[in-house]
């Protein structure tokens, strides 16, 4: 049989990048023998290359570590990493309500980080026992007292109770297992209860369909169980339930506590959504667990390949993406500058970033992106009302009453002496002031209400470089509302790029305007003609640039040796050449087509 | 490209000689600064591979044309200049009337060593003036001043040597246009056969680069770098030179036909350190340079002056690597090279006939025929036109 609930204990590790999460991973792997010494690779649990490369985690994972404690009993410890970043924040929370504790761990010399921080305060909103460790104590330049410290001042855990590890020596590991067990409390909840088992993560199998990952609550899971996914409504019967050692173990079933897999013969990522509750279908648990979102797409962007021979294999791309990625939607496109794409939606910019670097890397594909966009709804004289997730689908203003942007609860905790700065930074955004709260230690919570489309381009880089990386923040859509919006058209020689269209408040228009012809004379060669750039709204110009025609190219001198040099600076310009995208007569590079990110405000 | 496109025996032939006083503040070519002994050295070294290519079959045409380029050719002294161009002559054919280059600076030359240089056979003298301001030619880091300069050209044209040409250069940071056309004028009073008339390329890793680079001295405006290019033009033009290519101006008949050779993308041999050569495959097996499937071959030799003398010690050819190239490598190279000529060059095909009109069109190439040329404001953009024509 399973393991007494009272002996089971979940866990996730909390860290900011490069101290040392991985590392500390894969010495309780090897402490616990899960994985064997001989078996070990570096950041065990990072298994894309984009994460090993990136040092982040995008995916979640969940590893069951058998240990016998000092007490003699054994013990079953599920270890369940976490994502990292503002664009997967829901993702997270859902891993850490998988949880009853976390280990939070911080560089000896660094001290806490901003990110550590915003995922620490999550974990305490869900009432998980927190264990500070501080690593790398084999340093030089470790400061363990300095910052046990800080823990006590910013979090408010007592300084004596910070472990002190150094996970590459191995040194202090034990303590941390030992804390695990003592110090973590055990999962709660009633095997004989309705099924209530939360999804924190899926992923697609070619082989065996959609893995989903879970923390069961209350009840039993186990082979031939019927159950029903609360929100997403799919019933399902489960083919095998198994836990990760690290590798897919099947058990006989999941009771109440337990964390593992289930696999069902689900062949979408979309009926298994992270957030939803799995209950029996005969009979179901009267209430999900708290917390579920819809995970939807906030931002849109169009993906059209450089080369248009090339369009069947995006879409061939996209389809194998979607498949392990829920949040990722998209929709063919057409484009009179880009030609044959895809709109796409995205949870944000990084995920954006990610879908794109692994089109670009996992299927060799050459990308052009376009501005990113959030989707707006468009009330006409007929009554109707459209949703448009692409500046270029606005209709003629003469049908348009109104256009409703959407709106975001924005909730920024941050150290008190930044606050100033960060609300400067959401009144510049159109932010709308809501509430504001000191809490424990030194942090703050803001509340602010503000157009989505405001936060998506640089927000969470400047909420950074404001806080000097202290503050984090989270946010959830928060309705529409009616703003004086236009649209944005840029035009090239007298041609409007329909690619390059963007909606902007009216009152910005000129300013962003101005910045987006700028930044876009930098990007864009000089050509043989003089090339005037233009900025307009319902055809009023608002802004203009002028690319001068080229007046010298050549080469003074050409003589025997430089030939073959020659020859390969011409062939590798040809190729650059034939990779720029022509509207009318102007070539047009692709960063340019992404300008609007790149301009300062 | 037909059969008959194939590349013909090599006619040229050129020579490095890579010896300087000193490197020049915008020199960025394979040049060694030392003493006698290497030279020595070298043009043993050189010899010995003169003599194996000589015999072999890639040497069955007279040559037409010989040049000898550096580095300072002129600092050999005319006892082994004499002594290589023997070995040259004595090696291959010399065609009657062949043109022999030599390149020279105004440090080396008096009227007694010119004329040495007339008798050993030189038909071409080659003066890198390049300045007639004294604080540009030190900014330049030349050895020589301005009088010199002018000095040494009157020299060579009452040497006996034929031909004589020399080297200016313009947009130089610092010089006014003024000046420049001034100093022009001065060369143009002597009546060169020939004025080669180039912009100061800011080569990386040179220091007038990174004078530039680091701001101490400001980059010469493209207008101005535009100005100087026209005027000079012009001045040339009223003198009675022609521009035959680019940055080449000369009496009619006085042009370098070494040169013409490469740009008319023609063959050619070449001997020493850091030199490229050019061959058909016929003439390139016989060199003994990889087979594959190419039409034509690029091949260049050690660039180091004492590397290059120690692997012929060694009995390697000297030869560093070579590189195939394709049919179409062949037309790139041909467009590219051909354009840079008044006469321009022969194309093939509807798609670059096309282009060329739509370029016609704007006033920046003339097609006749198959023929197609660059009109003076084209050769200003020439390197954005070829682009244009081979990404067509």
């Amino acid at each position: 049989m399973g393991t007494p609930t009272a002996r089971i204990r979940n866990f996730s590790i909390i860290a900011h990048i490069d101290h040392g999460k991985s590392t500390l991973a894969d010495r309780l792997l090897e402490a616990t023998g899960t994985v064997a010494p001989r078996e070990m690779t570096e950041q065990v649990l990072d298994t894309m290359d984009l994460e090993r490369e990136r040092g982040i985690t995008i995916k979640a994972q969940a590893v069951r570590m058998p240990y016998r404690a000092a007490d003699g009993l054994d013990y079953e410890l599920n270890l369940i990493d976490t994502p990292g970043h503002v664009d997967f924040a829901y993702e997270v929370s859902r891993a850490l309500a998988a949880c009853e504790g976390a280990l939070l761990v911080v560089d000896a010399s660094q001290g806490i980080e901003a990110q550590t921080l915003a995922n620490v305060y999550k974990a305490m909103e869900l009432n998980l026992e927190i264990v500070p460790v501080i690593n790398k104590i084999d340093l030089p330049q470790a400061e363990p007292e300095r910052v046990a410290e800080e823990v006590e001042s910013v979090i408010g855990i007592p300084r004596e109770r910070c472990l002190l590890v150094s996970a590459r020596t191995g040194q202090g590991v034990a303590a941390v297992l030992e804390a695990v067990v003592t110090q973590l409390p055990a999962p709660v909840g009633d095997d004989n209860l309705p099924l209530r088992a939360l999804i924190f993560d899926c992923k697609y199998d070619a082989y065996r369909g959609v893995v989903v990952y879970v923390r069961v609550f209350e009840g039993r899971l186990g082979a031939g169980t019927q159950i029903r996914m609360m929100a997403g409504q799919g019933t399902f019967t489960v083919d095998e339930v198994g836990c990760f050692r690290p590798g897919m173990e099947e058990v006989p079933e999941l009771a109440a506590g337990e964390v593992g897999y289930l696999i069902a013969s689900i062949r979408n990522v979309r009926d298994s959504k992270v957030g939803d509750t799995i209950t029996e279908a005969q009979r179901p648990a009267t209430r999900a667990l708290p917390g579920y979102r819809q995970a939807s797409p906030m931002v849109w962007a169009g993906l059209f390949p450089v080369d248009s021979d090339d369009y069947p294999d995006l879409k061939e791309a996209l389809d194998r993406l979607q498949l392990n990625d829920a949040a990722l939607v998209f929709e063919p496109e057409t484009s009179a500058a880009l030609g044959f794409g895809f709109r796409c939606g995205f949870l944000g910019l990084l995920h954006m970033e990610i879908v794109q670097e692994r089109l670009e890397r996992e299927f060799d594909l050459e990308l052009i992106t376009t501005a990113p966009s959030v989707a707006y709804r468009v009330n006409l004289r007929d009554g109707q009302q459209i949703e448009i997730d692409n500046p270029d689908q606005l209709p003629d203003p003469s049908q348009v009453i109104s256009i409703e942007e959407p709106r975001v609860k924005l909730e920024v905790v941050t150290p008190r002496e930044y606050l100033g700065g960060i609300m400067e930074l959401c009144q510049e955004r159109r932010g709308e002031f809501r509430h504001l709260e000191y809490q424990v230690g030194d942090r703050a919570l803001l509340t602010y209400d503000l157009p989505l489309g405001e936060i998506i381009h640089d927000f969470y880089d400047q909420l950074k470089s404001r806080s000097r990386g202290y503050a984090s923040m989270d946010y959830e859509l928060a309705g529409y509302r009616a703003e004086q919006l236009v649209k944005l058209d840029v035009l090239v020689a007298g041609n409007s790029v329909d690619a390059l269209s963007t909606i902007v408040h009216r009152g910005q228009a000129q300013g962003q305007g101005k910045r987006l012809v700028r930044r876009m004379k930098e990007v864009i060669p000089r050509q043989l003609f003089e090339v005037a750039l233009q900025a307009a709204v319902g055809g009023k110009v608002v802004a203009r640039e002028t690319i001068p025609a080229l007046r010298k190219d050549v080469l003074a001198k050409c003589y025997g040796g430089d030939i073959t040099r020659k020859r390969k600076l011409l062939e590798k310009q040809r190729e650059g050449k034939q990779r720029m995208k022509r509207v009318g007569s102007v070539e047009i590079p692709q960063e340019a087509f992404m300008a609007v990110l790149t301009i300062d405000r | 490209m037909t059969a008959e496109d194939c590349p013909a025996p090599p006619r040229s032939l050129y020579v490095h000689l890579p010896f300087c006083r000193r490197r020049c503040a915008y020199c960025d070519f394979a040049i060694a600064v030392s003493g006698p002994d290497l030279q020595d050295r070298y043009l043993d070294a050189l010899l010995g591979e003169l003599h194996s290519v000589s015999r072999s079959a890639a040497a069955v045409e007279p040559l037409q044309t010989v040049h000898l380029g550096g580095g300072t050719p002129s600092l050999l002294g005319p006892e082994r200049l004499e002594r290589l161009i023997e070995a040259v002559a004595a090696g291959f054919s010399l065609a009657e009337g062949c043109e022999v280059t030599l390149e020279a600076n105004p440090e080396e030359v008096t009227p007694a060593v010119a004329r040495e240089w007339a008798r050993i056979g030189i038909t071409r003298a080659s003066l890198g003036i390049q300045s007639l301001s004294d604080p540009t030619l030190r900014w330049l880091g030349r050895g020589h001043d301005a009088e010199l300069g002018l000095s040494a050209l009157g020299w060579l044209r009452e040497s006996g040597i034929p031909q004589v040409s020399c080297d200016l250069i313009f947009a130089i940071p610092g010089q006014s246009t003024a000046a420049f056309l001034d100093g022009l004028d001065r060369v143009l009073r002597l009546q060169p056969d020939h004025l080669s008339c180039y912009e100061l390329t800011l080569e990386p890793g040179t220091t007038t680069r990174r004078l530039v680079d680091s701001g101490r001295y400001p980059p010469v405006a493209e207008a101005v770098a535009l100005e100087q290019l026209r005027s000079a033009r012009a001045r040339l033009l009223a003198a009675g030179l022609i521009r035959y290519e680019v940055s080449n101006y000369s009496r009619p008949g006085c042009e370098s036909r070494h040169n013409l050779n490469y740009w008319r993308g023609g063959t050619y041999l070449a001997l020493g350190a850091g030199a490229h050569g050019f061959l058909g495959r016929p003439a390139a097996s016989a060199l003994g340079l990889p087979e594959g499937g190419g039409v034509g071959v690029r091949y260049w030799h050690y660039r180091d002056a004492a590397t290059y003398v120690r692997v012929l010690g060694q009995g390697s050819s000297g030869i560093r690597d070579s590189e195939e190239l394709d049919d179409s490598q062949l037309r790139l190279e041909r467009l590219a090279l051909g354009l840079r000529l008044t006469e321009g060059v022969e194309v093939a095909g509807a798609q670059l006939l096309a282009a060329s009109r739509r370029l016609a069109a704007h006033g920046w190439l003339e097609v006749e025929g198959e023929r197609v040329r660059a009109t003076p404001e084209g050769m200003e953009i020439l390197d954005r036109l070829t682009l244009e024509l081979i990404a067509a």
